[in-house]
């Protein structure tokens, strides 16, 4: 097989993956009217826990750095024109449109997405997937629907929270290395950010933490070959989410800031 | 009750079934013994269509379900209780809400009678107090007893098992035996099992088909099987150190 044939099998492959992905996925949103049964229910709330407190340590800690750096670097830039007061702007309008909904993405995709996928490869090799299926239960309604929804009501909620911390994290930048004080700090936060700016963050948030079920699930499912299998799955997941949230990002700013 | 007509199916290029003819019939322990990659498994997956003939097809009574779809393909596999080789429990609830899990998902039983229920089939395996165990915590023979107890609580007509022995010591081999018989004797469920362990089948089959390398090279009642002259049956008998009298007369005194 030559190169130009390779790379043409790979895209035929990564568009009937993306494919089967999509269709997994519309079943998932057709399947949201069962999310208040018995056994879902509880599943979805459990989820909720899972993906969002379990995550908030490292959230905490990465979306402090993030707002730390963020106001060192424009700070010692602003300071230059003596406009270092208004690094609280700067950080701010960049966690709310770019980095909050981005740094939680991929960090619900590395720790949560690369869980989901290796609970679900595991599955598929005990045949716990088939067994459901001959119990006549669908795979995509009681595994993939309740981590959607969870994902999706949970993301905005740990993107506020990076948000919050982050923005905490460049004031303290600015009160202890540039001179800022807090007061002049979150005054000058809310002066330019705008309600557009926290609420396309939050759209964001939720696209990612749907992007992060459909990536994850939809490897899982498509584990074979044992251990090494669910390992392969796993590592693809985190690729192809960081990749997917990355390039959904692009556009969706695109989208909303012409 | 079920039916192969000419199945075919290739795995990963290689002929796994080649044109095999199979006719099971209510209320038999039907055993398909054969070495590993003679296609046992593949067979029964193709009876809940787990997988799909390349070229022929299953009949469960008077259904298709090669060819089944949907609320019909539902139906029919509602018919199946299916034991898999690992138990296949969801580690994450109990082995009494393993066992309620099809009632919880299928029927709108309120959740007292599904635990009754459940607890009733675990007590019928022999695990009463397992209720609120996890999977984890249990053996490997009590997880297949919580699988066997899962596969019947939806009262099917025919239940499937894969390799329901392996990995298991002769001891728990012999009382999973048991069970299944009992099932057969006590209420009327067709069996088809899937093992490598020619004991389990010269005890309690009342058929055994033997395949190899897709095809079924021979088929009939224990004693039948035993007498077999095909020399495929006979290396597989001596691998296990069955000679034709020892083993039926081991059988029969079960």
């Amino acid at each position: 097989m030559n190169a130009w044939a390779r790379v043409g099998r790979e895209v035929l492959l990564a568009l009937r993956n993306t494919g089967r992905a999509l269709v997994m996925l519309g079943e998932a949103i057709v399947n949201i009217r069962h999310v208040f049964s018995r056994q879902n229910r509880y599943e979805t709330i459990h989820q909720m826990f899972v993906s969002g407190i379990k995550s908030l340590g490292v959230i905490t800690v990465v979306a402090l750095f993030t707002g730390m750096i963020l106001a060192l670097q424009t700070g010692l830039e602003l300071r230059r024109f003596g406009q270092e007061v208004n690094i609280g702007t700067a950080v701010t309008v960049v966690l709310l449109r770019e980095m909050g909904p981005f740094m939680t993405g991929l960090i619900i995709a590395a720790s949560v997405g690369s869980a989901i996928a290796a609970q679900m490869g595991t599955m598929v090799v005990a045949e716990e997937i088939a067994a459901l299926e001959i119990m006549s239960i669908n795979p995509v309604r009681f595994l993939v629907m309740p981590r959607l929804v969870a994902l999706a009501l949970i993301m905005p909620f740990l993107t506020m929270y990076t948000n919050a911390v982050g923005i905490l994290g460049g004031a303290i930048v600015g009160y202890t290395q540039l001179g800022v004080s807090f007061t002049a700090y979150f005054d000058n936060c809310t002066r330019f950010a705008e309600n557009k700016d926290l609420f396309v963050g939050l759209f964001k948030a939720i696209i990612f933490g749907v992007i992060v079920v459909t990536v994850a699930c939809h490897q899982g499912f498509a584990t074979t070959e044992g251990a090494v299998g669910v390992g392969r799955s796993t590592r693809r997941t985190v690729i192809i989410a960081f990749l997917t949230i990355l390039t959904m990002g692009y556009f969706i700013t695109r989208m909303f800031y012409k | 009750m079920i039916r192969f007509e000419k199945v075919h199916k290739r795995l990963g290029g290689r002929v796994v079934l080649d044109g095999v003819d199979l006719q099971i019939e209510p209320g038999e322990t039907f055993f398909i013994v054969g070495a590993s990659g003679a296609g046992k498994s593949v067979t029964l997956k193709h009876m809940v269509r787990l997988l799909t003939p390349d070229a022929g097809r299953v009949w469960v009574g008077d259904d298709c379900v090669s060819t089944a779809r949907g609320h019909k393909l539902e139906q029919i596999r509602s018919r199946f209780g299916v034991l898999f080789q690992g138990a296949a429990l969801l580690n994450w609830i109990s082995a009494g809400e393993n066992v309620g899990l099809p009632l919880l998902e299928r029927t709108n039983k309120p959740e007292h009678e599904i635990e009754k229920l459940a607890r009733e089939k675990l007590a019928l395996v022999g695990l009463a107090e397992a209720y609120d165990k996890m999977p984890a915590e249990l053996s490997g023979g009590m997880r297949k007893r919580v699988g066997l107890a899962r596969a019947i609580i939806t009262a099917p007509e025919i239940v499937l098992y894969d390799e329901p022995t392996s990995g298991l010591d002769p001891v728990t081999s012999r009382a999973i035996d048991q069970l299944i018989d009992s099932l057969r004797r006590e209420l009327g469920i067709t069996s088809v099992v899937v093992t490598h362990d020619l004991h389990s089948a010269l005890a309690i089959a009342t058929r055994i088909a033997m395949l190899d390398e897709g095809r079924v090279v021979a088929l009939g009642t224990p004693e039948q099987f035993i007498k077999s002259p095909n020399e495929k049956v006979q290396q597989f008998l001596e691998s296990q150190y069955i000679t034709k009298r020892g083993a039926w007369e081991k059988a029969a005194a079960l």
